[in-house]
């Protein structure tokens, strides 16, 4: 469970989160909406805690971010591919993996999982700066689920990945869900909002709206993600 | 903590730029500065004028080494304008009654190797005049190679791992990858030891081959122990680790290292001893003191030249140990810009 209070976040005078609460529960995939710049990534990082928000409070499970020991059930993918180009694969995980203070056994077994999940086996030996975007995004991907964190944070995880793959890695996140990992995951492709739970349309810096999205689409007259998003802007908007 | 000094020494050895330019630059650099300040064996020209010096003179001076040109008496009038036109002489000597005057073209090299060999000759003639001069350390034969080569070992071993370092930790920054490793359970100074740690290793193989190579290949002589220029040049490397972390925090990218270059290093090349600390005016010499290459550049002259073992060391050892310290400390207070755990 993911508590977030009253959330206010400035970088100088500029002002990205204001005031965002929302309770994410537990065992759910929650996709957070919006435009470019609205403030997604950085929301991303004051719930885990690599920056501290001005004003409130993030809680997972009980406990105040940031906190170490917390850190071991976390799984962040960065929006940015952040591995190293100089390492292989198999060694950026053995990194990270190591990091999570896995066991070496424990470690090479998970290994050989992630790396098939994201069809990246055939190329374990090569060097990052020798792969493609979209393969250097598997990566990515794959050590952060690597550790088998409780909850997951996905910073538009499928930008660059085609459609066959991107159905792959959505099952296996359903797969996690059921198995009991909260993820949230930021997007910007509407679709993929289908395959969550809840949504939070974000704008501004704003939470405007958020709720499961069934309930979210029945609103809508066309059942389309992207009105519930028109929809949403111009309420902001107005409110302005 | 291990698997990041792993991690960084894997990285480096697959950088193959970076491997270069530790462990094969400075070797070249030596090279280079060997031979630029190794013993020239340059003959100077010196202009006499025809017939007025006492003949036992100018057979005892073509007997030094030089070359001797004989000029008309109008070379004399205006010495300096002879010299400016004619480059290839490099002094002009003339003997009256009652003084010896001797005009150089500059204070160079090549003018105290002419003066060299003019005293000489003097001496040769007149033993009265001779001079004998001997050294407390080293002796006459010393190239400014031998001198000199001790600053250089400095520079190396703060230079190349302090570049090397800070560019790794900037991109680590920029990159991303920072944040990543600081979302795992690792400790701040996990992160700083862990680094220092990797870095260690490229300064342990930096220094061996270095101190190897002036020693033995370039002939570079030693007094005192080779062991313990090892000790100081790894523990220079380990302040310049500590060093480029903390210029890391200052810098966004890797450009803006190499722009730091003016206020990081090149202040501490010259207190590194190229000039005499105790020449330099308004006791700005004191300066020494807050700059790391000093205690490491001092010490190794110590061993080098004056043959000094740990009591002749072991201030300057404290003072890159408390370098450390203070360092290591700044970079956790630094780091929590980072991540507050
Ligand atoms: N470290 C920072 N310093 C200053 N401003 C920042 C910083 N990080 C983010 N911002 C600003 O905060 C705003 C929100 O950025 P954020 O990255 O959270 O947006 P986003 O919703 O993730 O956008 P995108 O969909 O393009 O990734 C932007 O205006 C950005 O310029
Ligand atoms: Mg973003």
């Amino acid at each position: 469970m993911i508590e977030v209070e009253n959330l206010y976040k400035k970088f100088g005078k500029h002002p990205v989160i204001q005031g965002i609460s929302m309770t994410i529960p537990p065992s759910e995939i929650c996709c957070l909406l919006g435009p470019s710049g609205s403030g997604k990534t950085t929301l991303i990082r004051l719930m885990i805690g690599v920056i501290v928000g001005d004003e409130g409070t993030v809680k997972i499970d009980d406990v105040n971010m940031p906190n170490l020991s917390m850190l071991g059930d976390i799984g962040f993918m960065p929006q940015n591919d952040a591995l190293y180009d100089d390492l292989s694969a198999e060694d950026n995980l053995r990194f990270f993996g190591g990091l999570q203070q896995m066991k070496k056994a424990a470690l090479e077994a998970r290994m050989n999982d992630v790396l098939a999940l994201v069809d990246l086996t055939a190329h374990r030996k090569k060097m990052v700066r020798d792969f493609s975007g979209g393969m250097k995004k598997r990566l990515s991907l794959a050590a952060s689920i690597l550790h088998s964190p409780k909850i997951l944070f996905l910073d538009e995880p499928t930008v660059g990945i085609d459609p066959v793959l991107k159905r792959t890695i959505w099952n296996q996140f359903q797969e996690l869900k059921h198995a009991g990992t909260t993820i949230i995951v930021s997007t910007h492709v509407m679709d993929e909002v289908t395959e969550c739970d809840k949504a939070a349309l974000i704008y501004n810096g704003r939470l405007i709206a958020y709720d499961a999205v069934t309930a979210l689409l029945a609103e809508t007259t066309s059942g389309k993600v992207e009105e519930l998003f028109i929809m949403a802007s111009e309420k902001e908007g107005a409110r302005l | 903590m291990m698997d990041l000094a792993k991690r960084v020494i894997k990285q480096t050895v697959n950088d193959k730029r970076s491997i270069m330019m530790i462990l094969v630059a400075p070797l070249l650099i030596l090279t280079l500065v060997y031979f630029l300040l190794g013993d020239s064996n340059y003959k100077p020209t010196v202009g006499i004028e025809k017939g007025s010096l006492p003949e036992p003179l100018v057979t005892a001076m073509e007997e030094q080494h030089m070359h001797i040109k004989k000029l008309p008496s109008e070379a004399f009038d205006e010495p300096e304008s002879y010299l400016k036109k004619h480059e290839a002489v490099d002094a002009l000597f003339e003997m009256n009654d009652s003084s010896v005057s001797i005009t150089l073209v500059e204070s160079s090299t090549k003018g105290a190797k002419a003066m060299t060999a003019i005293q000489d000759a003097l001496a040769d003639v007149n033993p009265a005049a001779k001079m004998n001069i001997s050294y407390v350390y080293g002796d006459a034969d010393q190239t400014l190679f031998d001198s000199l080569g001790y600053v250089f070992l400095a520079l190396f071993s703060f230079f190349l791992i302090f570049i090397i370092s800070g560019m790794a930790l900037v991109r680590e920054r920029s990159g991303g990858t920072l944040e990543r490793l600081l979302m795992t359970p690792i400790k701040r100074s996990e992160v700083i030891l862990g680094y220092t740690l990797g870095y260690s290793v490229f300064a342990v193989v930096q220094a061996i081959l270095i101190v190897l190579y002036a020693v033995y290949v370039l002939d570079l002589s030693s007094a005192g122990h080779i062991g313990w220029i090892f000790v100081m040049m790894v523990l220079l490397a380990i302040v310049a680790v500590s060093f480029g972390a903390m210029i890391s925090v200052f810098a966004r990218s890797e450009l803006q290292v190499v722009q730091l270059i003016p206020f990081t290093i090149i202040p501490q090349v010259f207190f590194s001893g190229l000039i005499p600390l105790d020449l330099i005016p308004y006791h700005l010499g004191n300066l020494c003191y807050i700059m790391p290459i000093y205690y490491g550049a001092a010490a190794i002259k110590g061993i080098m030249v004056y043959g000094d073992g740990f009591a002749g060391i072991w201030m300057y050892l404290a003072g890159l140990l408390g370098f450390v310290l203070i360092l290591f400390l700044i970079n956790m207070q630094a780091m929590k810009k980072f991540r507050r755990l």
